[in-house]
Order: structure tokens, then C-alpha cells, then sequence
């Protein structure tokens, strides 16, 4: 095994946390399974390193071994060695572990709405976060750029926004000085504009405090703007690491160079699919004496299932991969370059749906004397019509009403001013955010997709045939018909969401969010997706998100909403190019981009 | 919570003259002719036609029912067939026993609830406690003050299982024996009153504390799952102090109302404790009632014990919106 650390020639300083060997099973209903395995790595003081993977890869799992709060109900088992600032944690009782995480290591986490304790004031939990301490807690808060934090302190966490969240989180985290934070996906929930901020916090935390920083995140890019090195995470494996431009400009892990790949932003090529990584194979094979990635690598050889790839120098730039055949990675992406181009679609002139000057408030703020509260408009008059066959894709950050437009468009929120036209007889489908609570629990794939043939029996073969049909048309095997959901991985489940929005092939197909909680590789499966059905079933199409980049590759125009108003309806790459509103301009800066992060 | 005290006050108003105009109708339709009851039952009709009269039970509806209302206003309840005496009165001497046992017994019910569900979550493996949950859960009241009373009094002789009080002639400023023993100066009456409250506090509390406590761990197991308990535990806070402070006062909302609910089905079960244990409150005053069907004073107690649950309800909205300090009242 190679020698990780990468900082040898600064100085001498300890390791703040020396990982070795780190191996973690976890038992769901009985069935072990290994979810790290023999992670070994080191952090100094002040470092970033960003721990990158897709969902289910095992990046929060270190995160949670590492604070000791894996769920009890799975009976973690954890074997090696955790090092932190000298104490050795595997295996040490609960004290020392409370101990630990009083003064050790803090993590913020990826749902800074649900992260506070509802019922309890700012400064009580920052106090609680400081040893009991009223000392310090206004500096942090205004350290992390709360203003009047004051009241902030005293405020409940329902009076804050999301980022103001995140900041208290990071605070009330701070506050404790850690040696190390484990930062777990802190921007995923949160507008661009509102990521860059965060992040730039983060950078200037390292750098003052000297805390390290484990930044786990799914998103090359983001990691990319912040760290120094970076480990990618794939099962449970370290599977590269090495200094974070490195990677990112000479990924030598197959996997990290599918992850760099699917990575998309706003200079991607949007006249063809986007690249993906090779799916993942329902039948695994015995992974102790193979790799892993195996099944998935496009260039992996009879000896990949033999041999388990140890983690070895990396001659392209310096770190270590653990790949028998990585030098034949850098051919991979010449062969992913000649996708065929999307099919050109016929617009037609006639409107798939037709708002106009919708209008639509909701009351907010303290009730009066008869329990009535203040209307607050969050949408103005907005105008927007969509054609037959068309992509109109709503940008805009959380709160500007994107969400409630689709949910007018669908028919679901009836506006207080404006008409609702839509060509079709038929209720449009919608498409929501979260896949897995969007299907029942108890009800098959089938029999949730074949819902919509109302007259047709699933027990039929017809029933059955039509099913199947739409389940091969998403690109989900017919022989998970009698599958229930909570079997399935989310991206099955966004199938399958989509195989019972076209089973009936709608004219009008409303998206909101359908990719914000999915990981790079497979938002872009799923945006591919999408533009494969609509082309192919000539659906026309809302597509609500707050992702630029996401708006421009599946659209074929943009509209910009910014507190309840249209900004701009333009052409995507128009509008990229040239935009005119302020807003969009500030949308368009915030992007994280590689190569911005290679100035660094 | 000015706003909010007003409106409970006008909504109170509301729901008594509901049930007055309820308890009014009942009194008409119900067979039990009330001229009769009070000439007796072999008095010639004249009498009791003289009776009625006297009653104004000839009168319009209308007239009776506004009649009816402006005696409630005076705190005027008729008078029990049974006992001669103004119901108002009736109640007024049987109301403290029964305060004193239904505080007590919701009091113990609420702390049996706490306790099970907390036991639940810091004893890993703790199931068997979810199994004498529904044994005890799916005993009628009547059995389990019944047993009760058998084992601890007349069996073990442990406890005292009938009455209120040892000391017969002692009489207080508040007709709350706990709280009068203290005040007058004499401990030794209220640890007797407590040890007489023990057994039918009991038979009461159970099924409070197990509806309460059932309706507490499911909201429990909800919260325990929160992003912020993950954060609590984070701080490096002990688990009994992630369940007390972060825990408790999050689940709170769902358990409260399952007590004003549990309320309610106290009058009913106070009406049969009371009985067993020969507890001198309403209760009893009730059982005895029906027996000679007092209409008067049946009906006297249903607008006391409406009175009692529209303030508990009260209370209890006041609770939660400390809990959850989001509920805006």
C-alpha cells in the first residue's frame, strides 16, 4: 500500500485523522452487509478533502462512522482504526465518543430545514452546542454572515431560510472548534446563488480555524471548487484519490472518469444525449476477490473478477487508483464523444397550455382576531404558453413560485386571476421531486402504472402487455412488475414515476424538480430519459428546476421567474449568452465550473 | 393569546347553550314524567296534573326552554328527586372528591405514559413492555378496578379501598383533602387521602397511560428519526438528554390531544371506579341518580362535567402551543 499523505513535503504536522483499515457492516433486517471497506486515509489541519461517490456508495456512511452515529437498528459493526487528534475512537465506549463529538468533530448535514430543533430557540441550541456557554455565540453567528444575529439568536429556525439555516448549522458547529467538520451534502438543498456563498465560507473556515474539512458531496464540480484532495468512494472502496486538480483534469479510475463525464454544465453539448455512466447490474458477482466496478467498467478485463485491485501509485498525477487497467482509461472519453444526436422535433404552432395572467397568493404571517393572515402574492400576472411538442424549462430559486405555476398548470392550485387553457382533454401528468414518495408503498410497480388503463385488468395479458410496454419505453425490465417500490433504487423508482405518466401518452408532461435530489450520474440518465420519451411520444413539457445548466440541456426555451414574475422567456443558449435581466446574470455567475475551480 | 382566550371564551358560551338546548330536549322527550316522580306514584292525577302545572310543564316550549336558561344563569339546577336538596348544592358537596380523584388520576396517567415510552427508548430491547401494554390496555375498567380492589385491599390488605378518608369528621376549607390536611396543619389527613386515592387513581390512570403512552411512542419513534436528533446527538449530548430536551417536547402535540381525549372517557369511567371504590363524588352521586331516576341531577352533573371538559380542552390547546411553539392561538 502506497503512502497517502500528500502534504509530506509542507511540513511535519500530525495527521488530525488517520483512518486505517476501516471496514463497517451493517445489518438491514437481518442481512449484513458491508458498507465500507478498508478505508484508510489522512487529514491534516485546515484540510478539505472532498469524499465523492454516488448515492449509495458509502460516503455518508463515513461521515456517520466517524462521529460514531451509525443507527443502532442496523448493529454497526466497525473494525480498523479511527484516529482522531491522538485518541483512538473504534471500539472505545460511549464517554469517549460523547466526549469526541463535544469537542472533536462536528458535521453539518444536507437538510439544513430539518437539521434544527424546531421547538427551540437559535442561542439554546448553540449554547447547548457550546458546552452550555453563552460566550461566542453572536461572534460565530456573525461570523458566518448572519446578519443581526442577535435576532437570529433568538429566533425559532422557521423564521430562517434555508441558507440562514445552514449558516447557524455551521455556527452552532464552529462554536465548538472542531478539529474536524464533516460537511455531508451542505449545499444540495440550497439555491446556486446560495451554494457559492456557502462554500466560500467553508474554504475561509479551513483556512482561519485550521479545522479540517471531510466535504462529502456527489458533485465533482462542487468538489472540485473547494478541495484540496479528493477520494472517490465506489461500494464502499477508495477507489482514487490524489490532489483534487489532478483528478479532476486527469481522472485515472475508470468510475472517476464516468463521474467527470455525466458531470454536466452550461457549456455541455445539449444537441445530443448526454454521457452517463454504465448502468448498474442488478446480478452482482462475489466483490471480495474482484473489483467492484467490474460489472459496470467499459473496459474492464477477465482478470477484474479475479483479482481485488489493490489502491497503487497513480503515475498521471501522483495520488493512488485502484484499477489493474487504468491506463486504458484515458481512452474512455474518446469513446463516449459519438452519441447520435437527438432527432429534430416538430414544434407545432398550437398550444399544448396556455396560462394567462395567472395570479395566485397565499397568506403568511400571524393570524388576526378571526384567525385570518395577510395575503402574500406569489404569482403576478405571469404569462407563458407552451406549444405542441415543445420544452419550456421554469428556472428560478426556492420561493419565486415555480412549483405552485406547475401546480396550477396541472390543474391541482386554482389561481385567483387568470386562465388555465390546455389542449388536452386529459389531466397533464406531473412528475414530482422525490420518486419514492411520489409511488405507494404497498401497491406494485405494475399496478401502480397500469392505475391509468382504467378499464383494462392488470390481471389481463393485455393489462400486462401494456404495462411492460411503458416499463421498456422508461428502460425498466418488464420482470419488475411485481416488484413493491422500497426493492427498487431511486432511479427505478424514477421510472417508474415516468412509466405511469406515459402508459397513456399524455400531450403535456409537467417535471417539477425531477432530478435536485439525484446524484450527477443519475440526473443525467434521467434528463436523457426525458428527452428520449418526449421526442419519441411528441409530449410537450414543464420542466421546473432551479438548475440552470439541467434547463438549458432539456429545454427548448427557458423561462426565468423571480418572485412571482416572468424576468425573461428566451432561446437557453440566448439567454446564457446574453442575459438581461440582473437575476439571471447572478444565476449565471454562481454556476460552479470546473474550470473556474482550476485557477484556484 | 388574548385573541385566543377570547374566542375559547365565546366558543364555551356556544357549546353550553348547545348542550343546554340538548339537555332541555331530553328532559321533554324522556318518559320519566318528572310531576309524577315528585307527587310519587300513587298519588291521584289531580296532584300530579296540579303538579305539573306547578312546574310549568304546561307551558309553550319556548317559554320552558327560556325558563330553563335563566335558571342555569342563576346556577340553578332544579332539585334531585332523590336527595330533596337543590342539585347545585349536591354538586358542590360531591364535586371536590371527584376534582381530587380525576387530577390524580390523570396526573398518574400522564407520568405512566412518560415513563413506558422513555423506558422504551433508553432499554434497547424493551418489547415485553409493548406486551403488558395491551394486556393492560384490553382490560375492561370495570375488571380492573374490580381486581384492583380485591387484590391490594381485600386480599393483601396493602391499601385502603373504600372512601375517601379514614378521618370521618374531618371537613376542610377546599374540600380537597390533600391540599386541606396541609393547610390546616394536619399532615397525617393528607397522607391518608393519598393513600385512599392510590387504588382508585389507579384503576383510572391505566387506560390514560396507556392510550397517552401508546399515542407518545409513536410520536417518539417519528421524532427519534428527525435530521435534528441526529444534530443533538452530534453536540455529544447524552441519549437521556437528546430524548428530554430535543425528543419529549417535539412529540408533545399528538399525546396532548390524546389526553383531552382520555378526558373525556375519565367522566365515564369515574361514574364506575367511584362506585367500586365507594368514592363519595360525582360519580357515585351519578350512579345513585339513575337509580331513582334523577333527571335533575343527571342532567346537573352532564353540564358540570361539559363545563370541566371545555376547560380542560382549554388547557390543553394552551399546552401544546407551549410545546410547539409554531401554534400560533
Amino acid at each position: 500500500m502506497v503512502k497517502l499523505s500528500h502534504r509530506m513535503s509542507e511540513s511535519v504536522t500530525e495527521p488530525v485523522l488517520a483512518v486505517k483499515d476501516l471496514s463497517v457492516i451493517l445489518s438491514r433486517e437481518g442481512r449484513p452487509s458491508r458498507v465500507l471497506d478498508g478505508i484508510s486515509f489522512d487529514m491534516f489541519p485546515g484540510e478539505i478533502i472532498a469524499l465523492v461517490g454516488e448515492s449509495g456508495s458509502g460516503k455518508t456512511s463515513i461521515g456517520l462512522t466517524l462521529q460514531g452515529l451509525l443507527p443502532r437498528e442496523y448493529q454497526p459493526q466497525v473494525a480498523g482504526s479511527i484516529r482522531l487528534a491522538g485518541i483512538e475512537l473504534v471500539g472505545s465506549g460511549r464517554r469517549t465518543w460523547q466526549s469526541a463529538r463535544r469537542h472533536l468533530v462536528r458535521a453539518i448535514s444536507q437538510d439544513p430545514m430539518g437539521a434544527l430543533n424546531p421547538t427551540m430557540t437559535i442561542r439554546r441550541q448553540m449554547r447547548e452546542s457550546n458546552g452550555g456557554c453563552e460566550g461566542s455565540i453572536e461572534d460565530w453567528l456573525s461570523r458566518t454572515g448572519l446578519p443581526d444575529p442577535d435576532r437570529i439568536a433568538d429566533a425559532l429556525p422557521h423564521r430562517l431560510s434555508g441558507g440562514q439555516r445552514q449558516r447557524v448549522l455551521i455556527a452552532m458547529a464552529m462554536v465548538a472548534r472542531p478539529k474536524l467538520l464533516i460537511a455531508d451534502e451542505p449545499t444540495t438543498a440550497l439555491d446556486v446563488t446560495m451554494q457559492a456563498q456557502i462554500l466560500d465560507l467553508l474554504r475561509d473556515l479551513a483556512r482561519d480555524q485550521q479545522t479540517a474539512i471531510l466535504f462529502v458531496t456527489h458533485d465533482l464540480t462542487v468538489a472540485a471548487s473547494l478541495a484540496d484532495r479528493v477520494l472517490v468512494l465506489y461500494a464502499g472502496r477508495i477507489v482514487e484519490i490524489g490532489r483534487m486538480q489532478d483528478v479532476a483534469r486527469n481522472a485515472t479510475h475508470p468510475y472517476s472518469a464516468g463521474l467527470l463525464a455525466a458531470r454536466f454544465d452550461l457549456d455541455s453539448d445539449r444537441r445530443r444525449p448526454l454521457p452517463t455512466l454504465p448502468p448498474e447490474h442488478t446480478h452482482s458477482i462475489n466483490v471480495e476477490d474482484a473489483c467492484a466496478y467490474a460489472t459496470r467498467c467499459p473496459i474492464a478485463q477477465p482478470d477484474c473478477t479475479a483479482i481485488r485491485p489493490p489502491l497503487e501509485l497513480a503515475s498521471v498525477h501522483g495520488g493512488a487508483v485502484a484499477c489493474l487497467h487504468h491506463e486504458q482509461t484515458p481512452y474512455l472519453s474518446a469513446q463516449r464523444a459519438d452519441a447520435k444526436p437527438w432527432p429534430a422535433q416538430a414544434i407545432q404552432e398550437t398550444a399544448a397550455l396556455r396560462l394567462s395572467s395567472i395570479g395566485k397568493t397565499y397568506p403568511t404571517g400571524a393570524r388576526s382576531f378571526w384567525g385570518r393572515r395577510k395575503p402574500q402574492s406569489v404569482l403576478r400576472s405571469v404569462n407563458l404558453s407552451i406549444k405542441l411538442g415543445e420544452c419550456v424549462a421554469l428556472v428560478g430559486e426556492s420561493g419565486a413560485g415555480k412549483s405552485t405555476l406547475l401546480r396550477i398548470a396541472a390543474g391541482l392550485v386554482v389561481p385567483e386571476s387568470g386562465t388555465v387553457t390546455r389542449f388536452d382533454k386529459l389531466p397533464p401528468q406531473v412528475v414530482f421531486q422525490d420518486p419514492v414518495a411520489a409511488l405507494t408503498p404497498w401497491l406494485t410497480i405494475g399496478e401502480q402504472i397500469g392505475e391509468r388503463l382504467r378499464a383494462v385488468s392488470l390481471d389481463s395479458d393485455y393489462g400486462r402487455r401494456r404495462v411492460g410496454e411503458a416499463m421498456k419505453l422508461v428502460g425498466l425490465d418488464p420482470v419488475l412488475m411485481d416488484t413493491l417500490p422500497a426493492e427498487m433504487s431511486v432511479g427505478q423508482c424514477q421510472r417508474a414515476v415516468l412509466a405511469r405518466a406515459i402508459i397513456v401518452p399524455p400531450r403535456l408532461l409537467l417535471c417539477d424538480e425531477p432530478i435536485s435530489a439525484m446524484d450527477v450520474s443519475l440526473a443525467a440518465t434521467t434528463l436523457n430519459l426525458l428527452g428520449d420519451l418526449r421526442r419519441r411520444l411528441d409530449m410537450a413539457m414543464l420542466f421546473v428546476t432551479h438548475d440552470l445548466a439541467a434547463a438549458r440541456i432539456i429545454a427548448d426555451r427557458v423561462a426565468v421567474l423571480k418572485d412571482g414574475e416572468l424576468v425573461e422567456v428566451a432561446d437557453p443558449d440566448a439567454i446564457i449568452a446574453a442575459p438581461q435581466s440582473a437575476y439571471t446574470q447572478s444565476l449565471i455567475a454562481a454556476m460552479p465550473s470546473l474550470q473556474a475551480a482550476g485557477g484556484r | 393569546m388574548l385573541a385566543y382566550l377570547t374566542k375559547s371564551i365565546i366558543g364555551a358560551i356556544v357549546v353550553l347553550l348547545v348542550m343546554s338546548f340538548i339537555v332541555f330536549g331530553l328532559q321533554s322527550i324522556i318518559p320519566a314524567d318528572p310531576a309524577r316522580a315528585i307527587a310519587g306514584p300513587n298519588a291521584p292525577l289531580e296532584t300530579v296534573e296540579a303538579m305539573r302545572e306547578q312546574l310549568g310543564l304546561n307551558d309553550p316550549a319556548v317559554v320552558q326552554y327560556g325558563r330553563f336558561l335563566l335558571r342555569l344563569a342563576h346556577a340553578d339546577l332544579g332539585t334531585s328527586v332523590r336527595t330533596r336538596q337543590p342539585v347545585y348544592d349536591d354538586i358542590r358537596q360531591y364535586l371536590p372528591a371527584t376534582l381530587e380523584l380525576g387530577l390524580a388520576a390523570i396526573a398518574l396517567g400522564v407520568a405512566l405514559a412518560g415513563v413506558m415510552a422513555a423506558l422504551q427508548f433508553l432499554i434497547p430491547g424493551s418489547g415485553g413492555i409493548r406486551l403488558v401494554m395491551v394486556g393492560v390496555g384490553s382490560t375492561p375498567i370495570f375488571l380492573s378496578a374490580l381486581l384492583l380492589a380485591y387484590f391490594f385491599w381485600f386480599r393483601l390488605d396493602w391499601l385502603p379501598g373504600a372512601g375517601r378518608l379514614a378521618y370521618r369528621d374531618f371537613a376542610g376549607p377546599t374540600g380537597l383533602n390533600v391540599i386541606d390536611g396541609i393547610l390546616v396543619g394536619r399532615p397525617e389527613v393528607s397522607v391518608d387521602a393519598l393513600l385512599h386515592m392510590i387504588l382508585p387513581a389507579l384503576a383510572l390512570a391505566l387506560p390514560i397511560g396507556i392510550a397517552v403512552g401508546r399515542s407518545l411512542n409513536s410520536a417518539l419513534h417519528e421524532v427519534m428519526r428527525q435530521t435534528y436528533i441526529r444534530t443533538a446527538r452530534g453536540k455529544g449530548l447524552s441519549e437521556t438528554k437528546v430524548l428530554l430536551r430535543h425528543g419529549l417536547r417535539n412529540a408533545a402535540t399528538a399525546p396532548l390531544s390524546m389526553v383531552s381525549l382520555q378526558v373525556r372517557l375519565l367522566f365515564g369511567n369515574l361514574l364506575v371506579v367511584e362506585r367500586v371504590f365507594g368514592w363519595p363524588g360525582l360519580g357515585l352521586y351519578t350512579v345513585q341518580a339513575f337509580a331513582s331516576a334523577d333527571l335533575p341531577a343527571v342532567l346537573g352533573v352532564a353540564i358540570v362535567f361539559g363545563i370541566l371538559y371545555i376547560l380542560v380542552n382549554t388547557l390543553i390547546e394552551i399546552a401544546q402551543s407551549i410545546a410547539d411553539s409554531r401554534i400560533d392561538l
